[in-house]
């Protein structure tokens, strides 16, 4: 049986992940990785031996029709779901048989997450949004507070940190959101149709700001899209098909 | 307009599980609600048919007393009561916001959308009325056994007759119906607004100035009392019902000013959250709490009761202390049923606006929980939005009520030990009561995370 492949380096690696010997090694290096991983719903079978790679900085878009099985993978990948068979290791250490709570913490302290919409908390100011996340892993209130502006500023929300989300536009609160999933320092950001509530001007600029900002903070991104402009923003695109990955195809991502 | 309401069954299924908690709990309120409403009207009516035929002499010289006490106990109810069946008609309005909303985009008439909503709450209203009422006649015998002025009630007594059933059975689809249709005042005025939530105007401080100026009547009202006989006497309730007034015109501004403190001295995400929902609606929190903090009220002045006892108890002979024992007994008694009736319908308020709450966010709370928030501090958020506002409203409107009624009673009251005690030990029960209360949206909540963990969307 093959040893673990090295760790990448993370700030805090979570005490309860242990390490897994995978069925197939996953790439050498890689910092998120998904090994035989199945999925059934009743009769459906969401996930049918997916296997991925998500090396350190890179982006990567998971494209698919409706129900073929990607935001499954997303969840997946990001622990939310228990895969019927396969694992999932993040930088070398498995999450497959954590219990919700080690994975709830895994979450917190090594993913960042963006959805479409309806993530941020209506009855916060933007900069408390931002800020819930550090105070979740124990920031102090005034210490987050100030990272949460900072990193505002640093999107060009400088001036809206009173805002609540009812009174930002669309891009303006995906910004929030992007700075959410990243103030804590994520090993992986998972978007799951980061644009699809946002015009195509808008959505550009978001990509924009979520490819950068999450290649200068040395994350990983998962994107699920079915938007070929919004993969296009990553450095690979992986096509899945009735559960399967059908593509995997390295690009030149948009800048 | 008919095609409109051909849609009303089909909208009601297509809410699936959700719709049927939603209907249950709704039904429930209602059907609590005119249970208690029917056995309080009950006890009043047995209060009057005593005065008209007394018997005994005691009967006959306290008559009027009891059903002023009686029409007292009536006031201080009907607002928590009347609380319980506007939450009950709110129950789930977010969703059914959302989803009329998008048929007034789709160019469905604000007419339309107000048949809708009748129809809607209006058969929640019906079905809750024909449980309260089977609940009313479960209740009967439970009432006879208290006694007041000396014997027990008939069920006879207290039987409000089937003119009464039938205009309760028409009074609550009616209320239902009101408050469905006030709320749903935003959605008719602009559809988008329910889509994009936006900081709500903050509530004026002429609420204070009103608010004080209703108490100040009742004070200087009561203080004449005893100059004007029977008739100040009546008016001394009217007074009672603006003192009542008062509470619930100052209690969501104080929510308010007690959010936004808070939300300033948070500490922990919690903290922060709880302070923070607060800040946002604290009319939402009031319709919660509002009704304990009546009981508040009534606790405050019931922690005056022993005083009365032991004052009027000295240089008296043996037939004027019987009088007064029964007398100062039934005033307790009266109290406590008041109070504990108070107690039961703020609980019932409680647990079925939190579970609405929990079925209301649940897009937002599954989120939260896939971006690794712990459920515990949600758990933690639910707990500290009841009861931080509950101590507050529940200690506050006890201290209103003593201070209210000072002219009459005086400040010695609350100096009795007896009293303070009973005044502490209801408190404590009723916040044990409405807190156990909240905890059903516990299993709830978990049971919304589960359904929505894979597909938030």
């Amino acid at each position: 049986m093959p040893p673990p492949p090295p760790a990448a380096p993370t700030p805090e690696p979570h005490p309860h992940l242990r390490p897994v010997p995978p069925v197939t090694p996953p790439l050498p290096g890689a910092r998120l990785s998904a090994r035989g991983l199945v999925k059934r719903f009743g009769p459906t079978t969401a996930l049918a031996g997916v296997d991925l790679d998500v090396l350190p900085g890179e982006s990567v878009a998971v494209m698919g029709p409706s129900g073929s099985g990607k935001s499954t993978l997303l969840h997946c990948l990001a622990g939310i779901l228990v895969p019927d068979s396969g694992a999932v290791t993040l930088s070398g250490r498995g999450l497959h048989d954590l219990d919700e709570r080690e994975r709830s913490l895994v979450r917190r302290r090594q993913y960042g997450f963006v959805f479409q919409f309806g993530q941020l908390l209506a009855e916060l100011p933007a900069v408390e949004n931002v800020a819930l996340a550090p105070m979740l892993l124990g920031t102090s209130r005034k210490e987050a507070t100030e990272l949460a502006a900072r990193w505002l500023a640093s999107l060009g929300l400088a001036g809206m940190e009173d805002r609540r989300p009812g009174e930002l536009s669309g891009g303006q609160a995906q910004r929030v959101a992007v700075a959410r999933a990243l103030i804590t320092g994520p090993e992986v950001v998972f978007a799951d149709e980061p644009t699809g509530a946002l015009d195509q001007a808008t959505g550009t600029d978001v990509m924009r700001i979520l490819t950068e900002t999450t290649r200068l903070a040395g994350a990983s991104l998962v994107v699920v899209t079915h938007d070929a402009g919004v993969a296009a923003w990553c450095d690979r695109r992986v096509e899945v098909r009735d559960g399967r990955v059908v593509a995997d195809v390295r690009q030149q991502a948009a800048r | 307009m008919r095609a409109v309401l051909a849609l009303a069954p089909g909208l009601r299924r297509a809410g699936g599980r959700d719709s049927v908690l939603t209907t249950s709990l709704a039904v429930t309120a209602f059907a609590v609600m005119t249970a208690l409403t029917l056995s309080v009207v009950g006890g009043l009516l047995g209060f009057l048919g005593r005065a008209a035929e007394p018997v005994g002499a005691f009967q006959e010289e306290n008559a009027e007393f009891y059903v002023v006490l009686a029409w007292t106990a009536l006031v201080l109810l009907v607002v928590p009561l009347l609380t319980l069946g506007g939450s009950a008609a709110r129950l789930g309005v977010a969703r059914r916001d959302a989803r009329l909303a998008t048929l007034r985009l789709l160019g469905v008439t604000p007419r339309e959308v107000v048949a809708l909503t009748v129809v809607e709450t209006a058969w929640q209203g019906l079905l809750g009325a024909v449980a309260g009422v089977a609940g009313y006649v479960v209740l009967l015998p439970v009432w006879t056994r208290v006694p007041f002025q000396g014997s027990t009630f008939t069920t006879a007594e207290l039987w409000v007759g089937w003119p009464a059933l039938l205009v309760a059975c028409v009074a609550v689809p009616l209320l239902a119906v009101v408050s469905g249709v006030v709320s749903l005042r935003r959605v008719v005025v602009s559809p988008l607004g329910v889509a994009r939530r936006q900081t709500p105007p903050g509530m004026r401080a002429v609420r204070v100035v009103l608010a004080v100026v209703a108490m100040g009547a009742f004070m200087v009202i009561t203080s004449f009392l005893g100059a004007f006989g029977a008739a100040a006497m009546a008016f001394g309730i009217g007074s009672l019902a603006l003192g009542f007034g008062a509470l619930n015109l100052i209690g969501p501004w104080v929510l308010g000013l007690l959010g936004r403190w808070r939300a300033h001295r948070a500490r922990t995400p919690a903290q922060l959250l709880a302070a923070r929902r607060l800040v946002d609606d604290p009319k939402a929190t009031w319709r919660v709490v509002g009704g304990l903090g009546l009981a508040g009220f009534v606790a405050g002045t019931l922690a005056v009761l022993p005083m009365i006892a032991s004052t009027t108890a000295r240089d008296a002979d043996a037939a004027e202390r019987a009088a007064t024992a029964t007398l100062n007994g039934d005033l307790m008694r009266g109290g406590l049923l008041t109070l504990g009736i108070a107690f039961l319908v703020a609980a019932a308020a409680a647990g079925i606006v939190q579970a609405a709450s929990v079925l209301d966010r649940r897009r937002e709370l599954a989120l939260q929980v896939l971006a690794g928030t712990p459920v515990a501090m949600l758990d933690e958020v639910r707990r500290r939005e009841v009861l931080v506002p509950m101590l507050t409203v529940a200690v506050g409107s006890a201290a209103v009520g003593v201070v209210m009624l000072s002219p009459v009673l005086g400040f010695a009251g609350v100096q009795d030990p007896g009293g303070l005690l009973l005044l502490v030990g209801c408190l404590t029960a009723g916040c044990l009561l409405v807190l156990g209360a909240t905890e059903v949206s516990r299993p709830l909540l978990r049971s919304v995370l589960a359904q929505t963990q894979v597909r938030p969307d």
